[in-house]
């Protein structure tokens, strides 16, 4: 998020699309609903309609997978209509910038394009600059290669009508979105943007958020109260969890993971640090190297020293593009080509598409080890309906983990608050903290390395772990650390002391901090911030609901991102009602400012400090599937021809073909007219491994259910409460029918096209409640995240004639 | 003027254990014997936070002889005001639940049965699991015979549910095996 | 002071926190059910599930939908007919300080059809083990602790509030021409006789059977006419009760 979930309620628009707020983010609504009452229109644009359309001021049923072709319409129409905020446009976008000669759109697909590879030659895409680097501008926006006239050709094939017969979405609805949000385009509107999974899980997932992201910058809704745009994250941690990288691609902080290419550390520092001769830029990303020094310091300690490039030669490194997501973890297990591995708090035999391929390649594993709560599908995968026991050879160690209330430490909601939470009770019978198991197995792995030998011992041995974990502890060094007695500036830090902000971090290897961006949260004067509960507000805070002593949130205490943004460029706040931040006497009040420097008219930067040009990337050449969004239909698809161009599906789309599973629908299947999309619900968390095992929860919510509309069910002659039997390629599961109005079908290009939605938390330990919904979904993934494309893929669907899995 | 909602329990005061009607020998009218006593009396409140959605509502768990009787939402934090959703709502059910694992358990190749097995013996066998898969097959170079220093054939996959703590030291500890199958929540 | 409920079903986003949080204070155990092809689960209220929230869901001509949540519960009677049908003194009682119409353990001795049957809101409900006759109290040993009943401190939308019953009349009303304005037929249920006021944004059958004591609830006899007459005798005693 760019804001917090309290900011929402500064809202004159919330379009919640890509999210059904209500029903997974039930507590983030209640600011949904302050937004509402206080005037502001709450836009729902969703397949179905849900809890939250029930208190949206509209919603609006879209046809799965196409947020582009609607964000696109909406695009255009705000150009179309200078509905835009044009000074923020023209100071704080790249609407000026020159877009270099070689970049070109024809039918689909963006120059570069090799199709062998199903990749694109990037650099055609760069911006023109001039002889010392400088990128060239056109402030009158007459050049036709500005940022801002290339948008425009863009989208001018986005029309109503082409939108309208593509989306599903009527006319009149389409407009009706339209005119509500860009009207937040004036300088004292704001909008905002809630989104979910429902964006993410698309083979164009990336871009439906890029798109996004252009149309709030157009409106000039960063860095303003009630603006913004905002990932409801969906795990309790996952905001922590992706920032300290549980992720193959990245080392904590946001930083690539190195390739071999990357040979040296100075390599690894050029090739991962941009430059920009620009010096009104703040090009935060400059700073890099302090960070992965620091972390390498922090990891490796006394042993790191500017001689052995901190120990960056003991680094894992990939091969350039190789990928290790989900998708090819399992597609490479099924292959026999891994062997076992660890399984913290996770259900990818319940909650991974096309399960009926991963519980098979499950099967496949020698040994796995399991911290978990509750048995689930996948600790207990061997013994599935079907399966023989006998046949699987896979040594399984289920560890017994702590469950919240048990353990200490802290985690980080989508706002980026850090927030601390107390052990209320030993764990229970023999259960440790995951901590606790990671640091145990280490520790014993660590002994036979020490007493054995073996592959690369210095990579295990070198590392500083610690022998007990103590979150305390952990805390601190994530917040880092002077190595020696350091004298920076005027000031002197004593060894061991801790860093009191990551823009002290060095790159001497005299600090150390497991990750940049919590640095500042632990500090030697207060403390450790995350347990901070004040409530106390400035009056100008208590306006926008902000709440600056409650917790800390990264980076340093700053709520609302981009906040330079928010103000004009003599940093008077375009909402001076709603201010974020303003320059009052010399200084700046309000939230903690994107950097102390003065506002622009005084000679201070560009407000976009995190892009290495400064402003926002209406034009964003860095995705690999072109600079700009384009709408492609999901890898499966009820069409025959995508209306926009000749290009159906995303053209960089990542699949993988092991199994027999790994098939795809031809377009327009007719055995498999119908789209299924799903989801998870309020009652069941998830995969449902742990609250199927709450008996209120199960009681609300106790099997699998499919929502179809009135239309489809009398097509197919079911009535409610019926079981179906719902189809793909690729599996079949069974569920009651709920029918209901709340489901509309779509005409699209003159058809009817059926939705239909699941839920995926119900699965076969829980007897009798339904079983895997995901053995219907498919193997693609977005090209620059390999995020899945759970939200569309056909189907088809019957009346059971024989009940098994309720 | 309603109580608030914060102002109604700060009467009562976090932390500190409540006396109920009985305890105070009063005597006591029909309609005050009814559920005279409060189930969390006598009840410790500690902080926790609720382990679903990124909301990260905050809760008050009540402990009372090392026993969790009671978590409901704590209402000093600014985003729920004390609300929980149905699954929050559930969460002493699910703290306490017969279901949770408890005990190390080990299931051998082939077998249909849990084994239950100490700490020690789990990772004892692990660590020797690990080290062999990491001995056999850990690549110092790639096929265009640059360094890697990695291991394929082992994965980590999770969690969210790790605090950002166990995140770092899990991170940390995945690379200092090479593993580079990694990934969790944050991409499905 | 008597207390009050407001329930401002426009708030409500149905995530049932009240009906879980509700079963969990009261260590009530679970109830096996079947999905029927709606969320409302349990189907009804039972002895193990004194507070539901009820879906509704309607098509407008043109094409709008509709979705109603109803969060039922006791709506605890300013002048009670159960207590007025009950035939034990101690069965049926009502806490001063509150209001809160409570139900003892000698609710056991009481024929429950008599006591269903007098509820305009079908609330009352039998639990076939200890044969007591069960319903919302309240919270009661919360409210005496200075603790919002749970189903109100569930609630993180505000679509639930607790207090003295003169403020949460004035919220009421306020609440009420707020949403007025988008919806004529906005309302409060039964206000000048409960203490649990539902706030509807439609025609209260549209949310539920029972969301008011019409008189089409109770056959042959109005609500009014039912608490003023049909259990006269017991009444007085009851209000002796009461002091």
């Amino acid at each position: 998020m760019t804001q917090s979930y309290t900011d929402i309620a500064n809202a004159d628009a919330v379009l919640i699309m890509g999210s059904n707020c209500a029903e997974h983010h039930p507590i983030a609504f209640r600011w949904v609903l302050k937004a509402k009452e206080a005037g502001g229109v709450v836009i729902h644009v969703d397949p179905k309609f849900s809890r939250t359309s029930a208190r949206s001021d509209f919603h609006v049923p879209l046809r799965s997978g196409t947020d582009i072709a609607f964000l696109g319409g909406m695009c255009k129409y705000i150009l179309d209509k200078k509905l835009f905020f044009a000074d923020y446009v023209l100071n704080y976008t790249n609407a000026s910038f020159l877009v270099g000669e070689k970049y070109s759109f024809k039918d689909g697909l963006f120059s570069g394009f090799d199709a062998s590879k199903k990749k694109y030659d990037q650099s055609q895409w760069a911006f023109e600059k001039d002889e010392k680097g400088m990128v060239k501008r056109d402030k009158t926006l007459a050049n036709p290669r500005c940022v801002i006239n290339v948008l425009k050709n863009h989208y001018e094939r986005y029309t109503l009508d082409l939108v309208s017969q593509v989306t599903g979405v009527s006319k009149d609805n389409l407009l009706k979105v339209y005119d509500a949000f860009a009207a937040t385009g004036k300088p004292d509107k704001a909008g905002t943007m809630l989104y979910a999974l429902g964006w993410t899980q698309h083979t164009v997932g990336v871009q439906n958020i890029r798109l996004a992201g252009i149309i709030q910058l157009l409106l000039g809704n960063f860095g303003v109260a009630g603006g913004g745009i905002n990932a409801l994250r969906g795990e309790p941690n996952v905001q922590g969890s992706t920032d300290h990288a549980l992720l193959y691609g990245y080392i904590p902080g946001y930083h690539n993971t190195s390739i071999a290419t990357w040979k040296t550390l100075e390599d690894y520092q050029k090739a991962n640090t941009p430059k920009t001769v620009d010096p009104l830029s703040v090009n935060w990303w400059q700073n890099r190297p302090k960070y992965i020094v620091s972390l390498l310091k922090g990891w490796f300690g006394d042993y790191a020293t500017k001689d052995n490039d901190f120990g960056y030669n003991l680094l894992p490194k990939l091969d350039p593009g190789q990928d290790c997501s989900h998708l090819f973890i399992f597609d490479r297990m099924y292959q026999g080509k891994i062997k076992g591995g660890f399984l913290f708090g996770h259900n990818p035999c319940q909650s991974f598409p096309n399960t009926n391929k991963v519980r098979k390649a499950w099967d496949k594993l020698d040994w796995l080890v399991v911290g978990e709560v509750f048995h689930n599908e996948s600790t207990d995968n061997f013994k599935r309906p079907g399966a023989d026991p006998k046949k699987c050879k896979t040594e399984i160690f289920l560890l017994p983990s702590a469950y919240r209330a048990e353990k200490e430490g802290t985690i980080s909601n989508s706002g980026r608050w850090h927030m601390w939470h107390y052990k209320a009770i030993d764990p229970i019978g023999q259960c440790r903290s995951m901590g606790d198991m990671v640091v145990q197995i280490m520790g014993r792995v660590r002994a036979l390395y020490a007493k054995e030998g073996g592959a690369l011992p210095d990579q295990v041995l070198k590392h500083e772990l610690p022998a007990t974990f103590n979150a305390d502890e952990m805390c601190k060094k994530i917040n880092g650390m002077f190595t020696r007695d350091t004298k920076i500036g005027d000031k002197e830090y004593k060894k061991g002391q801790l860093v009191p902000a990551f823009p002290l971090l060095q790159t001497d290897g005299s600090t150390t901090s497991l990750n940049w961006v919590y640095c500042g949260g632990y500090t030697e004067a207060e403390g450790n911030l995350a347990k901070r509960r004040d409530l106390a507000q400035t009056p100008m805070q208590a306006k926008i609901h902000l709440y600056p002593k409650f917790a800390w949130a990264w980076p340093v205490n700053r709520r609302i991102l981009y906040n330079r943004a928010g103000v004009d460029l003599v940093g008077n706040p375009y909402n001076p009602d709603k201010a974020v931040i303003a320059w009052q006497d010399g200084k700046w009040v309000g939230d903690v400012p994107d950097g102390p420097a003065k506002p622009m008219a005084q000679g201070g930067p560009y407000p976009f400090i995190m892009q290495t040009e400064g402003h926002g990337q209406l034009y964003g050449p860095g995705r690999v599937d072109g600079p700009l969004p384009e709408h492609y239909e999901p890898a499966e698809t009820p069409l025959t021809v995508n209306p926009f161009s000749a290009q159906m599906s995303n053209p960089c789309m990542k699949q993988v073909h092991a199994s027999e599973y790994d098939v795809l629908c031809k377009n327009g299947d007719p055995r498999f007219p119908i789209v299924l999309t799903t989801y998870c619900m309020t009652e069941h968390w998830c995969s449902g491994s742990e609250t199927r095992n709450g008996p209120a929860l199960l009681e609300a919510e106790p099997q699998q259910y499919v929502e179809m509309s009135p239309q489809l069910a009398e097509e197919k002659g079911v009535k409610n409460g019926d079981v179906v039997v719902v189809e793909s390629l690729r599996g079949r599961v069974e569920a009651v029918a709920m029918v209901t109005v709340r489901i509309k079908p779509f005409t699209v290009m003159g058809k009817t096209v059926h939705l239909v939605g699941m839920p995926f938390a119900f699965g076969w330990t829980k007897p009798k409640c339904g079983d895997a919904v995901n053995r219907l979904t498919t193997s693609v993934g977005d090209p620059n995240t390999t995020i899945p494309e759970y939200k569309a893929c056909l189907v088809n669907l019957k009346k059971a004639t024989k009940v098994t899995e309720l | 003027m309603s109580v608030s909602r914060r102002g109604f329990i700060k009467l009562l005061g976090a932390g500190t254990a409540c006396l109920g009607l009985s305890q105070l020998g009063l005597d006591l009218k029909p309609a005050q014997a009814y559920a005279a006593r409060l189930k969390t009396e006598g009840c410790k409140e500690i902080i926790s936070i609720c382990p679903f959605c990124s909301c990260c509502c905050n809760t008050l768990v009540s402990v009372r002889d090392g026993k969790i009787i009671n978590i409901e939402g704590d209402p000093d934090y600014p985003i729920s005001g004390g609300g929980l959703c149905a699954k929050g709502a559930a969460l002493r059910s699910l703290h306490v639940s017969e279901k949770r694992l408890t005990k190390p358990l080990y299931r051998a190749p082939g077998s249909s049965k849990w084994v239950e097995k100490d700490w020690d013996w789990m990772l004892e066998k692990i660590a020797r699991k690990v080290k062999d898969q990491r001995d056999r097959d850990f690549m110092l170079k790639n096929e265009a015979g640059l360094e890697v220093n990695r291991l394929e054939s082992v994965f980590s996959l999770g969690t969210s549910q790790m605090s950002n703590e166990e995140c770092a030291v899990t991170h940390q500890a995945i690379r200092s095996l090479g593993i580079v199958h990694i990934d969790h929540q944050a991409r499905i | 002071m008597p207390k009050a409920i407001l329930i401002d079903t426009t708030r409500c986003t149905a995530c049932r926190g009240c009906q879980v949080g509700c079963k969990e204070w009261k260590n009530f155990p679970p109830v096996a059910t079947k999905q029927r092809g709606t969320h409302q689960n349990p189907p009804d209220l039972g002895p193990y599930n004194v507070k539901l929230v009820r879906f509704s869901e309607h098509m407008e001509a043109d094409g709008t939908v509709k979705w109603y949540f109803f969060p039922d519960a006791c709506r605890h009677c300013l002048d009670a007919p159960c207590k007025s049908g009950a035939s034990l003194p101690d069965s049926i009682i009502q806490d001063k300080e509150t209001g809160a119409v409570i139900y003892t353990e000698k609710t056991a001795k009481e024929d429950f059809a008599t006591i269903k049957s007098s509820c305009p809101y079908d609330i009352p409900r039998l639990d076939p083990k200890t044969k007591r006759i069960v319903k919302c109290d309240m919270c009661i040993d919360r409210v005496r602790a200075n603790l919002l009943p749970m189903c109100v401190k569930s609630c993180a939308m505000g679509a639930m509030s607790f207090g003295e019953r003169a403020d949460m009349l004035k919220l009421a009303a306020q609440r009420l021409v707020a949403v007025q304005k988008d919806n004529p037929k906005a309302q409060l249920c039964d206000m000048e006789s409960v203490s649990v006021i539902y706030l509807v944004a439609d025609a209260p059958n549209m949310y539920h059977k029972f969301a008011v004591a019409e008189a089409a609830n109770t056959p042959g006899m109005t609500r009014k006419e039912m608490l003023a007459g049909a259990f006269s005798p017991l009444r007085k005693i009851a209000q002796s009760l009461q002091g």
